[in-house]
Protein backbone atom coordinates (compact mmCIF):
# COMPACT_ATOMS: atom_id res chain seq x y z
CA UNK A 1 0.00 0.00 0.00
CA UNK A 2 2.75 2.43 1.09
CA UNK A 3 4.91 1.66 -1.90
CA UNK A 4 1.90 2.06 -4.24
CA UNK A 5 1.22 5.54 -2.86
CA UNK A 6 4.92 6.43 -3.23
CA UNK A 7 4.91 5.21 -6.83
CA UNK A 8 1.67 7.11 -7.49
CA UNK A 9 3.22 10.35 -6.24
CA UNK A 10 6.27 9.70 -8.43
CA UNK A 11 3.93 9.16 -11.39
CA UNK A 12 2.25 12.53 -10.76
CA UNK A 13 5.57 14.33 -10.33
CA UNK A 14 7.06 12.75 -13.47
CA UNK A 15 4.12 13.97 -15.59
CA UNK A 16 3.41 10.48 -16.98
CA UNK A 17 2.01 10.86 -20.55
CA UNK A 18 -0.90 8.46 -19.98
CA UNK A 19 -1.81 10.22 -16.74
CA UNK A 20 -1.67 13.59 -18.51
CA UNK A 21 -3.90 12.27 -21.30
CA UNK A 22 -6.47 11.02 -18.78
CA UNK A 23 -6.36 14.36 -16.96
CA UNK A 24 -6.80 16.37 -20.15
CA UNK A 25 -9.74 14.20 -21.32
CA UNK A 26 -11.32 14.56 -17.87
CA UNK A 27 -10.84 18.32 -17.91
CA UNK A 28 -12.30 18.59 -21.42
CA UNK A 29 -15.38 16.49 -20.57
CA UNK A 30 -16.07 17.99 -17.16
CA UNK A 31 -15.36 21.65 -17.93
CA UNK A 32 -17.36 21.62 -21.17
CA UNK A 33 -20.32 19.73 -19.71
CA UNK A 34 -20.44 21.85 -16.55
CA UNK A 35 -20.31 25.11 -18.56
CA UNK A 36 -23.13 23.94 -20.86
CA UNK A 37 -25.11 22.80 -17.81
CA UNK A 38 -24.54 26.19 -16.18
CA UNK A 39 -25.74 28.08 -19.26
CA UNK A 40 -28.86 25.94 -19.40
CA UNK A 41 -29.52 25.44 -15.70
CA UNK A 42 -29.14 28.97 -14.34
CA UNK A 43 -31.88 30.65 -16.44
CA UNK A 44 -34.23 27.67 -16.01
CA UNK A 45 -33.62 27.60 -12.25
CA UNK A 46 -34.13 31.36 -11.90
CA UNK A 47 -37.36 31.22 -13.93
CA UNK A 48 -38.71 28.26 -11.94
CA UNK A 49 -37.87 30.02 -8.68
CA UNK A 50 -39.07 33.51 -9.56
CA UNK A 51 -42.15 32.94 -11.70
CA UNK A 52 -45.46 31.20 -11.12
CA UNK A 53 -46.99 29.61 -14.24
CA UNK A 54 -49.12 26.58 -15.11
CA UNK A 55 -47.03 23.41 -15.17
CA UNK A 56 -44.31 24.80 -12.88
CA UNK A 57 -44.90 22.18 -10.20
CA UNK A 58 -44.76 19.39 -12.78
CA UNK A 59 -41.41 20.75 -13.99
CA UNK A 60 -40.13 20.88 -10.41
CA UNK A 61 -41.09 17.24 -9.79
CA UNK A 62 -39.50 16.27 -13.10
CA UNK A 63 -36.30 18.10 -12.21
CA UNK A 64 -36.13 16.48 -8.76
CA UNK A 65 -36.56 13.11 -10.44
CA UNK A 66 -33.74 13.89 -12.85
CA UNK A 67 -31.46 14.94 -9.96
CA UNK A 68 -31.86 11.45 -8.57
CA UNK A 69 -31.44 9.67 -11.91
CA UNK A 70 -28.75 6.95 -11.63
CA UNK A 71 -25.88 7.76 -14.03
CA UNK A 72 -26.00 4.25 -15.50
CA UNK A 73 -29.64 4.83 -16.51
CA UNK A 74 -28.58 8.03 -18.24
CA UNK A 75 -25.71 6.13 -19.88
CA UNK A 76 -28.07 3.36 -20.99
CA UNK A 77 -30.48 5.89 -22.50
CA UNK A 78 -27.74 7.58 -24.55
CA UNK A 79 -26.23 4.21 -25.47
CA UNK A 80 -29.58 3.12 -26.91
CA UNK A 81 -30.10 6.41 -28.74
CA UNK A 82 -26.65 6.47 -30.35
CA UNK A 83 -25.80 2.76 -30.78
CA UNK A 84 -26.20 0.81 -34.01
CA UNK A 85 -29.97 0.43 -33.54
CA UNK A 86 -30.68 3.92 -32.14
CA UNK A 87 -32.23 6.86 -34.01
CA UNK A 88 -29.00 8.93 -33.84
CA UNK A 89 -26.62 6.14 -34.98
CA UNK A 90 -25.72 8.08 -38.15
CA UNK A 91 -23.96 10.74 -36.02
CA UNK A 92 -21.35 8.15 -34.91
CA UNK A 93 -21.07 9.75 -31.49
CA UNK A 94 -20.97 6.54 -29.44
CA UNK A 95 -17.61 6.11 -27.65
CA UNK A 96 -16.67 9.73 -28.30
CA UNK A 97 -16.02 12.64 -25.95
CA UNK A 98 -19.00 14.49 -27.51
CA UNK A 99 -21.50 11.93 -26.23
CA UNK A 100 -19.80 11.80 -22.82
CA UNK A 101 -20.29 15.57 -22.59
CA UNK A 102 -23.93 15.32 -23.67
CA UNK A 103 -24.67 12.59 -21.11
CA UNK A 104 -23.04 14.64 -18.37
CA UNK A 105 -24.97 17.77 -19.34
CA UNK A 106 -28.20 15.79 -18.88
CA UNK A 107 -26.96 14.48 -15.54
CA UNK A 108 -25.76 17.73 -13.99
CA UNK A 109 -28.11 20.38 -15.41
CA UNK A 110 -30.90 19.33 -12.97
CA UNK A 111 -28.49 19.91 -10.05
CA UNK A 112 -27.90 23.49 -11.16
CA UNK A 113 -31.63 24.02 -11.79
CA UNK A 114 -32.40 22.65 -8.32
CA UNK A 115 -29.83 24.80 -6.50
CA UNK A 116 -30.93 27.96 -8.34
CA UNK A 117 -34.66 27.29 -7.95
CA UNK A 118 -34.34 26.72 -4.18
CA UNK A 119 -32.35 29.91 -3.67
CA UNK A 120 -34.46 32.11 -5.93
CA UNK A 121 -37.79 30.82 -4.57
CA UNK A 122 -36.58 31.88 -1.14
CA UNK A 123 -35.17 35.26 -2.17
CA UNK A 124 -37.40 36.50 -4.99
CA UNK A 125 -40.64 37.33 -3.09
CA UNK A 126 -38.98 39.77 -0.67
CA UNK A 127 -36.75 41.27 -3.36
CA UNK A 128 -39.68 41.64 -5.73
CA UNK A 129 -41.83 43.36 -3.12
CA UNK A 130 -39.08 45.86 -2.41
CA UNK A 131 -38.26 46.38 -6.11
CA UNK A 132 -41.91 46.86 -7.02
CA UNK A 133 -42.31 49.24 -4.11
CA UNK A 134 -39.50 51.35 -5.50
CA UNK A 135 -41.16 51.33 -8.91
CA UNK A 136 -38.46 49.27 -10.65
CA UNK A 137 -39.26 47.54 -13.95
CA UNK A 138 -38.90 43.82 -14.61
CA UNK A 139 -35.44 44.16 -16.18
CA UNK A 140 -34.01 45.99 -13.19
CA UNK A 141 -35.73 43.54 -10.85
CA UNK A 142 -34.07 40.61 -12.66
CA UNK A 143 -30.68 42.35 -12.66
CA UNK A 144 -30.92 42.74 -8.89
CA UNK A 145 -32.08 39.14 -8.51
CA UNK A 146 -29.12 37.83 -10.53
CA UNK A 147 -26.81 39.96 -8.41
CA UNK A 148 -28.27 38.26 -5.32
CA UNK A 149 -27.70 34.86 -6.97
CA UNK A 150 -23.97 35.23 -7.67
CA UNK A 151 -22.86 32.99 -4.82
CA UNK A 152 -25.51 30.41 -5.69
CA UNK A 153 -24.39 30.41 -9.33
CA UNK A 154 -20.77 29.78 -8.31
CA UNK A 155 -21.68 27.10 -5.79
CA UNK A 156 -24.09 25.42 -8.25
CA UNK A 157 -21.31 25.39 -10.84
CA UNK A 158 -18.74 23.93 -8.47
CA UNK A 159 -21.21 21.32 -7.23
CA UNK A 160 -22.04 20.31 -10.79
CA UNK A 161 -18.35 20.20 -11.70
CA UNK A 162 -17.66 18.02 -8.66
CA UNK A 163 -20.51 15.70 -9.68
CA UNK A 164 -19.22 15.57 -13.27
CA UNK A 165 -15.67 14.77 -12.27
CA UNK A 166 -16.73 12.04 -9.84
CA UNK A 167 -19.26 10.46 -12.21
CA UNK A 168 -18.42 7.07 -13.66
CA UNK A 169 -21.55 5.17 -14.80
CA UNK A 170 -22.68 7.26 -17.74
CA UNK A 171 -19.25 8.16 -19.12
CA UNK A 172 -18.14 4.50 -18.90
CA UNK A 173 -21.18 3.36 -20.88
CA UNK A 174 -21.18 5.98 -23.63
CA UNK A 175 -17.42 6.58 -23.70
CA UNK A 176 -16.30 2.99 -23.41
CA UNK A 177 -13.21 3.98 -21.35
CA UNK A 178 -10.96 3.73 -24.41
CA UNK A 179 -7.35 4.41 -23.48
CA UNK A 180 -5.87 7.60 -25.00
CA UNK A 181 -9.35 8.55 -26.30
CA UNK A 182 -12.26 8.51 -23.86
CA UNK A 183 -10.68 7.36 -20.62
CA UNK A 184 -11.37 9.80 -17.78
CA UNK A 185 -10.14 9.64 -14.19
CA UNK A 186 -13.00 7.60 -12.76
CA UNK A 187 -13.15 5.08 -15.59
CA UNK A 188 -9.35 4.78 -15.53
CA UNK A 189 -9.37 4.05 -11.79
CA UNK A 190 -11.89 1.24 -12.42
CA UNK A 191 -9.95 -0.08 -15.39
CA UNK A 192 -6.55 -0.17 -13.70
CA UNK A 193 -7.96 -1.58 -10.46
CA UNK A 194 -9.62 -4.41 -12.42
CA UNK A 195 -6.24 -5.12 -14.00
CA UNK A 196 -4.57 -5.20 -10.59
CA UNK A 197 -2.48 -2.13 -11.46
CA UNK A 198 -3.05 0.08 -8.43
CA UNK A 199 -0.37 2.72 -8.95
CA UNK A 200 -2.12 4.76 -11.63
CA UNK A 201 -5.47 4.24 -9.86
CA UNK A 202 -4.06 5.62 -6.59
CA UNK A 203 -2.43 8.55 -8.42
CA UNK A 204 -5.77 9.42 -10.03
CA UNK A 205 -7.59 8.93 -6.71
CA UNK A 206 -5.18 11.37 -5.04
CA UNK A 207 -5.78 13.93 -7.79
CA UNK A 208 -9.56 13.48 -7.52
CA UNK A 209 -9.47 13.98 -3.75
CA UNK A 210 -7.23 17.04 -4.16
CA UNK A 211 -9.67 18.50 -6.68
CA UNK A 212 -12.57 17.86 -4.29
CA UNK A 213 -10.62 19.65 -1.54
CA UNK A 214 -9.88 22.55 -3.90
CA UNK A 215 -13.56 22.88 -4.87
CA UNK A 216 -14.52 23.03 -1.20
CA UNK A 217 -11.84 25.62 -0.40
CA UNK A 218 -13.00 27.79 -3.33
CA UNK A 219 -16.63 27.43 -2.17
CA UNK A 220 -15.74 28.51 1.37
CA UNK A 221 -13.75 31.52 0.15
CA UNK A 222 -16.55 32.55 -2.22
CA UNK A 223 -19.15 32.15 0.49
CA UNK A 224 -17.20 34.57 2.65
CA UNK A 225 -16.57 37.09 -0.12
CA UNK A 226 -19.95 37.09 -1.85
CA UNK A 227 -22.01 37.24 1.32
CA UNK A 228 -20.46 40.65 2.05
CA UNK B 1 -56.43 61.56 -4.86
CA UNK B 2 -59.15 58.98 -4.67
CA UNK B 3 -59.10 55.21 -4.48
CA UNK B 4 -62.02 53.18 -5.81
CA UNK B 5 -64.02 50.94 -3.49
CA UNK B 6 -62.54 47.44 -3.46
CA UNK B 7 -62.45 44.15 -1.63
CA UNK B 8 -59.97 41.33 -1.15
CA UNK B 9 -60.85 37.70 -0.58
CA UNK B 10 -58.49 34.92 0.52
CA UNK B 11 -59.87 31.36 0.32
CA UNK B 12 -63.49 32.60 0.22
CA UNK B 13 -62.88 34.81 3.31
CA UNK B 14 -63.26 38.54 2.75
CA UNK B 15 -60.26 40.13 4.48
CA UNK B 16 -60.76 43.65 3.20
CA UNK B 17 -63.81 45.55 2.06
CA UNK B 18 -63.24 49.27 1.71
CA UNK B 19 -65.31 52.12 0.31
CA UNK B 20 -63.96 54.87 -1.94
CA UNK B 21 -61.29 56.79 -0.02
CA UNK B 22 -59.76 60.23 -0.30
CA UNK B 23 -56.02 60.52 0.28
CA UNK B 24 -55.27 64.24 0.46
CA UNK B 25 -52.15 65.42 -1.37
CA UNK B 26 -49.49 67.07 0.78
CA UNK B 27 -50.88 65.35 3.85
CA UNK B 28 -50.15 62.23 5.85
CA UNK B 29 -52.97 59.76 6.39
CA UNK B 30 -52.32 57.22 9.14
CA UNK B 31 -53.94 53.81 9.12
CA UNK B 32 -54.38 52.25 12.54
CA UNK B 33 -56.09 49.10 13.72
CA UNK B 34 -55.44 45.82 15.52
CA UNK B 35 -53.48 42.91 14.02
CA UNK B 36 -55.36 41.25 11.18
CA UNK B 37 -57.42 44.34 10.44
CA UNK B 38 -56.13 44.42 6.85
CA UNK B 39 -53.75 47.39 7.11
CA UNK B 40 -50.84 45.72 5.32
CA UNK B 41 -53.12 44.14 2.70
CA UNK B 42 -54.57 47.60 2.07
CA UNK B 43 -51.04 48.98 1.59
CA UNK B 44 -50.01 46.12 -0.71
CA UNK B 45 -53.08 46.50 -2.91
CA UNK B 46 -52.57 50.26 -3.25
CA UNK B 47 -48.91 49.64 -4.10
CA UNK B 48 -49.84 47.06 -6.74
CA UNK B 49 -48.04 44.24 -4.92
CA UNK B 50 -51.33 42.36 -4.49
CA UNK B 51 -54.49 42.53 -6.55
CA UNK B 52 -57.94 43.41 -5.31
CA UNK B 53 -60.89 41.18 -6.26
CA UNK B 54 -62.06 43.76 -8.78
CA UNK B 55 -60.26 43.78 -12.09
CA UNK B 56 -59.88 47.55 -12.38
CA UNK B 57 -56.87 49.08 -10.59
CA UNK B 58 -57.50 50.72 -7.24
CA UNK B 59 -55.25 53.60 -8.30
CA UNK B 60 -54.27 54.33 -11.85
CA UNK B 61 -51.86 56.65 -13.59
CA UNK B 62 -49.99 57.52 -10.41
CA UNK B 63 -46.44 56.81 -9.36
CA UNK B 64 -46.53 54.95 -6.08
CA UNK B 65 -43.63 54.34 -3.71
CA UNK B 66 -44.02 51.58 -1.15
CA UNK B 67 -41.92 50.65 1.85
CA UNK B 68 -42.72 47.12 3.03
CA UNK B 69 -42.56 46.13 6.68
CA UNK B 70 -39.33 44.26 6.02
CA UNK B 71 -37.36 45.89 3.26
CA UNK B 72 -34.87 43.87 1.29
CA UNK B 73 -31.25 45.07 1.32
CA UNK B 74 -29.72 44.43 -2.10
CA UNK B 75 -26.30 42.71 -2.12
CA UNK B 76 -24.21 45.86 -2.39
CA UNK B 77 -23.06 48.73 -0.16
CA UNK B 78 -25.51 50.93 1.74
CA UNK B 79 -24.77 53.89 -0.53
CA UNK B 80 -25.18 51.84 -3.71
CA UNK B 81 -28.48 50.51 -2.37
CA UNK B 82 -29.71 54.08 -2.00
CA UNK B 83 -28.42 54.98 -5.45
CA UNK B 84 -30.40 52.13 -7.08
CA UNK B 85 -33.39 54.46 -6.88
CA UNK B 86 -31.80 57.56 -8.38
CA UNK B 87 -28.41 58.88 -9.40
CA UNK B 88 -28.48 62.16 -7.45
CA UNK B 89 -25.47 61.70 -5.18
CA UNK B 90 -26.04 64.99 -3.35
CA UNK B 91 -29.59 63.93 -2.47
CA UNK B 92 -28.31 60.52 -1.33
CA UNK B 93 -25.71 62.23 0.85
CA UNK B 94 -28.39 64.49 2.41
CA UNK B 95 -30.65 61.54 3.13
CA UNK B 96 -27.78 59.52 4.62
CA UNK B 97 -26.84 62.46 6.82
CA UNK B 98 -30.43 62.97 8.01
CA UNK B 99 -30.73 59.28 8.87
CA UNK B 100 -27.21 58.97 10.30
CA UNK B 101 -26.09 56.48 7.69
CA UNK B 102 -22.95 58.34 6.61
CA UNK B 103 -20.63 56.06 8.56
CA UNK B 104 -22.25 53.03 6.98
CA UNK B 105 -22.11 54.23 3.36
CA UNK B 106 -19.44 51.75 2.26
CA UNK B 107 -20.64 48.86 4.39
CA UNK B 108 -22.48 45.92 2.88
CA UNK B 109 -26.22 46.44 3.32
CA UNK B 110 -26.51 42.74 4.20
CA UNK B 111 -24.49 43.39 7.35
CA UNK B 112 -26.69 46.22 8.66
CA UNK B 113 -28.77 45.77 11.80
CA UNK B 114 -32.57 45.79 11.62
CA UNK B 115 -32.83 49.47 12.49
CA UNK B 116 -30.04 50.44 10.09
CA UNK B 117 -31.68 48.45 7.29
CA UNK B 118 -34.96 50.26 7.96
CA UNK B 119 -33.19 53.65 7.76
CA UNK B 120 -31.36 52.63 4.56
CA UNK B 121 -34.65 51.44 3.04
CA UNK B 122 -36.36 54.74 3.87
CA UNK B 123 -33.47 56.75 2.40
CA UNK B 124 -33.59 54.56 -0.73
CA UNK B 125 -37.31 55.14 -1.16
CA UNK B 126 -37.08 58.90 -0.67
CA UNK B 127 -34.54 59.26 -3.48
CA UNK B 128 -37.37 59.65 -5.97
CA UNK B 129 -40.55 61.70 -6.10
CA UNK B 130 -43.84 59.80 -5.99
CA UNK B 131 -47.49 60.86 -6.14
CA UNK B 132 -48.32 58.49 -3.32
CA UNK B 133 -45.94 57.19 -0.68
CA UNK B 134 -47.05 54.11 1.27
CA UNK B 135 -45.08 53.31 4.41
CA UNK B 136 -45.86 50.08 6.23
CA UNK B 137 -44.60 50.51 9.79
CA UNK B 138 -41.44 52.29 8.64
CA UNK B 139 -40.00 52.84 12.11
CA UNK B 140 -40.98 49.63 13.92
CA UNK B 141 -37.35 48.42 14.00
CA UNK B 142 -35.87 51.81 14.97
CA UNK B 143 -34.93 53.36 18.32
CA UNK B 144 -36.67 56.57 19.42
CA UNK B 145 -33.96 58.90 18.09
CA UNK B 146 -34.03 57.33 14.62
CA UNK B 147 -37.84 57.19 14.71
CA UNK B 148 -38.07 60.94 15.29
CA UNK B 149 -35.44 61.68 12.60
CA UNK B 150 -37.36 59.48 10.14
CA UNK B 151 -40.66 61.14 11.00
CA UNK B 152 -39.16 64.58 10.36
CA UNK B 153 -37.77 63.41 7.05
CA UNK B 154 -41.09 61.89 5.91
CA UNK B 155 -43.05 65.00 6.94
CA UNK B 156 -40.53 67.19 5.14
CA UNK B 157 -40.73 65.04 1.99
CA UNK B 158 -44.53 65.17 2.06
CA UNK B 159 -44.53 68.94 2.55
CA UNK B 160 -41.94 69.67 -0.15
CA UNK B 161 -43.17 67.28 -2.86
CA UNK B 162 -46.88 67.61 -2.16
CA UNK B 163 -47.37 63.88 -2.39
CA UNK B 164 -49.96 61.98 -0.40
CA UNK B 165 -48.52 59.74 2.32
CA UNK B 166 -50.24 56.68 3.70
CA UNK B 167 -48.66 55.62 6.97
CA UNK B 168 -49.49 52.20 8.39
CA UNK B 169 -48.64 52.25 12.08
CA UNK B 170 -49.22 50.46 15.35
CA UNK B 171 -48.21 53.56 17.28
CA UNK B 172 -51.07 55.91 18.12
CA UNK B 173 -48.46 58.42 19.30
CA UNK B 174 -46.80 58.31 15.91
CA UNK B 175 -50.13 58.80 14.16
CA UNK B 176 -50.80 61.79 16.44
CA UNK B 177 -47.34 63.28 15.78
CA UNK B 178 -47.39 62.83 12.03
CA UNK B 179 -50.81 62.42 10.48
CA UNK B 180 -53.43 64.98 9.57
CA UNK B 181 -55.94 62.27 8.61
CA UNK B 182 -56.72 58.98 10.30
CA UNK B 183 -58.32 55.74 9.13
CA UNK B 184 -59.30 53.09 11.67
CA UNK B 185 -59.63 49.55 10.26
CA UNK B 186 -60.99 46.50 12.01
CA UNK B 187 -61.51 43.06 10.50
CA UNK B 188 -61.08 44.47 7.01
CA UNK B 189 -63.72 47.18 7.40
CA UNK B 190 -63.25 50.94 7.63
CA UNK B 191 -64.74 51.74 11.03
CA UNK B 192 -63.88 55.42 11.31
CA UNK B 193 -62.11 58.15 9.40
CA UNK B 194 -61.46 61.84 9.76
CA UNK B 195 -58.96 64.37 11.02
CA UNK B 196 -56.53 62.82 13.47
CA UNK B 197 -57.17 64.83 16.64
CA UNK B 198 -61.00 64.69 16.56
CA UNK B 199 -60.95 60.92 15.89
CA UNK B 200 -58.44 60.30 18.69
CA UNK B 201 -60.01 62.62 21.24
CA UNK B 202 -63.69 61.98 20.45
CA UNK B 203 -64.20 58.78 18.48
CA UNK B 204 -67.76 58.25 17.30
CA UNK B 205 -67.71 54.48 17.06
CA UNK B 206 -67.59 52.09 20.02
CA UNK B 207 -64.94 49.90 18.30
CA UNK B 208 -62.57 52.88 17.93
CA UNK B 209 -63.17 53.92 21.52
CA UNK B 210 -62.41 50.41 22.74
CA UNK B 211 -59.23 50.21 20.64
CA UNK B 212 -57.96 53.59 21.85
CA UNK B 213 -58.78 52.79 25.50
CA UNK B 214 -56.59 49.72 25.18
CA UNK B 215 -53.70 52.07 24.29
CA UNK B 216 -54.60 54.35 27.20
CA UNK B 217 -55.89 57.17 24.99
Amino acid sequence: MGSSIRKAIELILSADPELLNILSTTAKVCLTSSIFALLLGVPIGILLGAERFPGRKVLLVLNRTLIGMPPVVCGLLFYMLFSGVGPFRHLHWLFTVKLMILAQVVLITPIIVGVMETFVADTAPALRETAKGLGFGRMKEYRLLINECLYSIFSAYLLSFARAIAEVGAVAMVGGAIAWKTNVMTTAIMMYTNRGSFTLGIALGLILLSLSLLVNIVLSVLQGRLSR
Amino acid sequence: MKTIAFSKTYSKRVVLNLPELELPEGQITAVIGPNGSGKSTFAKILAGIERADEKSPVLSGLSVGYLPQKSFPFRMSTEKNILTNGSDRARAARLMKALELEGLAGQSAKKLSGGETARMALARLLMRQYDLLILDEPTSAMDMESTLASERLIADYCHKTGCAVLLITHSIQQARRMAQQLLFLREGELIEQGETEPVLSAPTRAETKQFLEFYGI
